[in-house]
């Protein structure tokens, strides 16, 4: 098996890569405006005018979709963003400093691990109002735990190596050695744990919406559609299953793409070749 | 009477005394002894029990009629009928009314009730209670008991408000022993008593076998609150609840009105569901801009569309029980080239307005609508949420930090509470006031004839704009009688229900 090129790197690669091009595309395409509400064709079944119906307001659902997309990567980028901000110098600290500061390090990382990330995010919520940023925030912050456990192992591994003991002995200071040689190694490894810390997210996103804690209306957001969609259940099915296909395809399509990249960079994988 | 600047906001229909639709087998004296229970499921659980302090209209919702009574309450027909007053005379001058009161009613607490009880619960509206609505209580000059069971209320001025309001949650009679755990415990003279409130959950009510009135059927009611639309529905399909109060995921009916073990009841409330201006902004100053708005918006399509057109479209702050109610609809059309003209006019085109919305089904479902309506118009309308009831109160209601909201207002005869200069709506309008005021002080015909100028004019200005009025809507199992096709107050009355 080609290990660079392995199946889950390629349909990984390959949803998200087309979830991107569909979110760039709504800046500048929808086949409606994701927003407008027409009551005169609320409810209407799939056709060739609108692919996927329309919901109770009458609103293009796929247009909503496509504009979901943008609120989706947006969400993960901002969350996974502030998780790696905060997650890789705690992690690298942690693998840098003497035993009892480490511990102590890690320690408070296990306690945030143990707080359920829905309930952190509903916690900020409440107390800074529901809206896309306080979500991203809080998923973000929930996911740092996570980042710091990875990276510390990474590192870890990295400050046993020959030439981080060199740099060491030749009295290098802590903050070079950790930028010029633990972080460049321990790259891999993020990008593992972020594509993997996207999709949980992207899911946490949409369940924050549709408990009425993330995106506002009437911005379109995957999980308030699944939300709005509660009530059609009987008699709409079909307004909860495109909104449902897509969450599950873009975790779907993150999830392997972390597998994919770490098939791809872990050494271990390749020593066992 | 002064102004009271009621926040008689709530979350969504009340549901009331008013008529018995479905039949009245309460009478025929279905034997109190019954020991049935029954739950009904409602929304927007209340913050305290203590009405006096706490705004709301989930806590008269509870308790007014069940554990509290007045000296006088509204029959189905909204006609001023005798509680805990036999009856009542008015002096010639319409200033004095002298009532005489029953001699066997007891509060829970074990007190007689008597006419110091009825002179303290008048006293105390204006030296205890906090919420805005006790400004109703203002044109009383003195209330004196005369005898234990004869008390007489004068009036510094003739209203024909005053009595009316009496017959809501300012006219509940406290016991003098009774008021150190209102929020928690209240104390009442009426068919039912305050068992346990499962913050959260449910209000438990038990029959008081001590009322001095016919009792209740059902031995047991339990108050069950919901958070979410579809789990109340849900609630009533698996038989958690036997009542649904007030439907609050309308597009869901059809789950039940195709069910033969179901009833669906609808008719009207008082809930005028409103789109609010902040007329003290600049921007709303100009009556054009507000005129624009009602114009805007097509009001059968957004009812259609946010609330599957179930409701009525009212023009003005009168729903279709009350005496004055005269159909305004005609008033602002939708016409969206005027609304455009309107803007233009005014200088307004691409104004920023801030769309600020409780956490109610109905004002997050319409508030999409508005903003879309409004952006073909011209505006851009920024929506946010603010949670319900405490941020929306603190923030919408007692802040006035917006420039429009939607809330659906659902005290009886809210017109001079909603409009008034101390209100959110920030609307400050010597005509209006002078009709309300004439209405008050003249006699039957003369208070509908000003009540209809009062209700056109705020209507011609455009002080805000009346999306429609909440639907009464009921689901409850079939053999369950007794429940309001109309809810006309802001009581659900659980005396009534039987099975």
């Amino acid at each position: 098996m080609n290990r660079r090129l392995n199946p889950s790197l390629i349909v990984g690669g390959f949803i998200v890569g087309l979830i991107v091009l569909i979110a760039l595309l709504s800046f500048i395409w929808t086949p409606y405006d994701a927003t407008l509400v027409d009551s005169s064709i609320r409810l209407a079944k799939p056709s060739w005018s609108h692919w996927f119906g329309t919901d109770k307001f009458g609103r293009d659902i796929l247009s909503q979709l496509m504009v979901g997309a943008r609120t989706t990567l947006f969400v993960g980028l901002v969350a996974v963003g502030v998780a790696a901000v905060i997650g890789v110098p705690v992690g690298i600290l942690a693998a840098m400093t003497p035993r009892w500061p480490s511990e102590v390090i890690m320690r408070s990382n296990d306690l945030l691990l143990a707080f359920p990330a829905l309930l952190l995010a509903i916690m900020f919520g409440a107390v800074f109002g529901a809206s896309t940023l306080t979500a991203m925030i809080a998923i973000g912050i929930a996911t740092v735990p996570s980042f710091a456990r990875v990276i510390r192992s990474g590192a870890l591994q990295v400050m046993r190596t020959e030439y981080v003991l060199a740099a060491r002995a030749a009295g290098r200071r802590p903050v070079p050695i950790a930028v010029r040689h633990v972080l460049p190694n321990v790259v891999s490894l993020i990008t593992v744990q972020a594509s993997v810390s996207f999709a949980i997210a992207v899911l946490a996103e949409a369940a924050l919406s549709f408990l009425g804690y993330g995106t506002a209306p009437p911005t379109p957001s995957w999980g308030r559609m699944l939300q709005e969609s509660q009530e059609f259940l009987f008699s709409a099915p079909r307004l909860a299953v495109f909104p449902g296909l897509a969450i599950a395809v873009a975790v779907l399509g993150f999830n392997l793409l972390g597998d994919g990249l770490r098939d791809r960079f872990d050494p271990r994988l390749e020593d066992r070749r | 009477m002064k102004s009271l600047a009621a926040a008689l906001v709530g979350s969504a229909a009340l549901l009331a005394v008013a008529a018995c639709s479905a039949g009245s087998g309460t009478s025929s004296g279905t034997s109190p002894g019954a020991d049935q229970s029954l739950a009904i499921g409602l929304v927007a659980e209340p913050a305290s029990l203590d009405f006096t302090t706490t705004d709301g209209a989930a806590i008269p919702q509870a308790l007014l009629g069940n554990i509290y009574n007045g000296l006088v309450k509204q029959d189905e027909t909204g006609k001023i009928v005798p509680d805990l007053a036999k009856s009542w005379t008015v002096s010639p001058d319409r200033k004095t009314y002298t009532f005489t009161l029953v001699d066997n009613a007891k509060f829970t607490n074990g007190q007689q009730f008597t006419a110091d009880d009825a002179v303290f619960s008048i006293d105390r509206v204006k030296t205890a209670w906090t919420t805005s609505l006790k400004s109703a209580m203002d044109v009383v000059q003195t209330a004196k008991a005369v005898s234990p069971t004869e008390l007489q209320v004068t009036l510094s001025k003739p209203s024909n408000d005053w009595l009316f309001r009496m017959t809501t949650r300012i006219g509940a009679m406290f016991s003098k022993t009774g008021v150190d755990k209102l929020a928690t415990d209240p104390v009442g003279t009426g068919p039912y008593k305050f068992s346990e409130w499962k913050r959260g959950d449910s209000i438990v009510l038990q029959r008081n076998a001590d009322y001095w009135g016919s009792k209740p059927y059902f031995g047991q009611v339990t108050l069950k609150y919901f958070k979410d639309p579809t789990a109340l529905n849900n609630a009533l399909l698996t038989g958690t609840i036997n009542v649904i109060g007030t439907v609050q995921a309308p597009e869901a009916l059809s789950q039940f009105t195709g069910n033969d073990k179901y009833q669906v009841i609808e008719g009207t409330t008082n809930g005028e569901v409103l789109l609010s201006f902040n007329n003290s902004r600049p921007v709303f100053k100009d009556i054009r801009v507000r005129q624009a708005i009602r114009s805007a918006i097509n009001h059968q399509a957004l009812m259609d569309t946010c609330w599957a057109g179930r409701g009525k479209l009212i023009g003005s702050m009168v729903p279709p029980t009350d005496p004055w109610y005269e159909d305004l609809t005609g008033i602002a059309p939708y016409d969206q080239a005027k609304a455009k003209s309107l803007l233009q006019a005014a200088g307004a085109t691409g104004a920023t307005l801030r769309l600020r919305l409780p956490t109610l089904p109905y004002a997050t479902s319409c508030g999409q609508v508005v903003k879309s309506q409004l952006e073909q118009a011209g505006l851009k309308v920024q929506i946010d949420q603010l949670e319900f009831p405490a941020a929306w109160l603190t923030s919408v209601l007692k802040g006035g930090d917006y420039d429009m909201s939607i809330i659906s207002h659902v005290e009886p005869r809210d017109l001079r509470q909603v409009f008034n200069a101390k209100y959110y709506t920030k609307y400050d309008d010597p005509t209006l006031k002078q009709y309300l005021d004439a209405a008050d002080a003249g006699d039957e015909a003369t208070q509908i004839a000003e009540m209809k100028k009062a209700a056109r004019r705020i209507s011609e200005q455009a002080a805000a704009d009346w999306l429609f009025l909440l639907p009464n809507l009921i689901v409850a199992d079939k053999n369950i009688q007794g429940l309001p096709k109309n809810a006309i107050t802001e009581s659900f009355d659980l005396s009534r229900l039987t099975r």
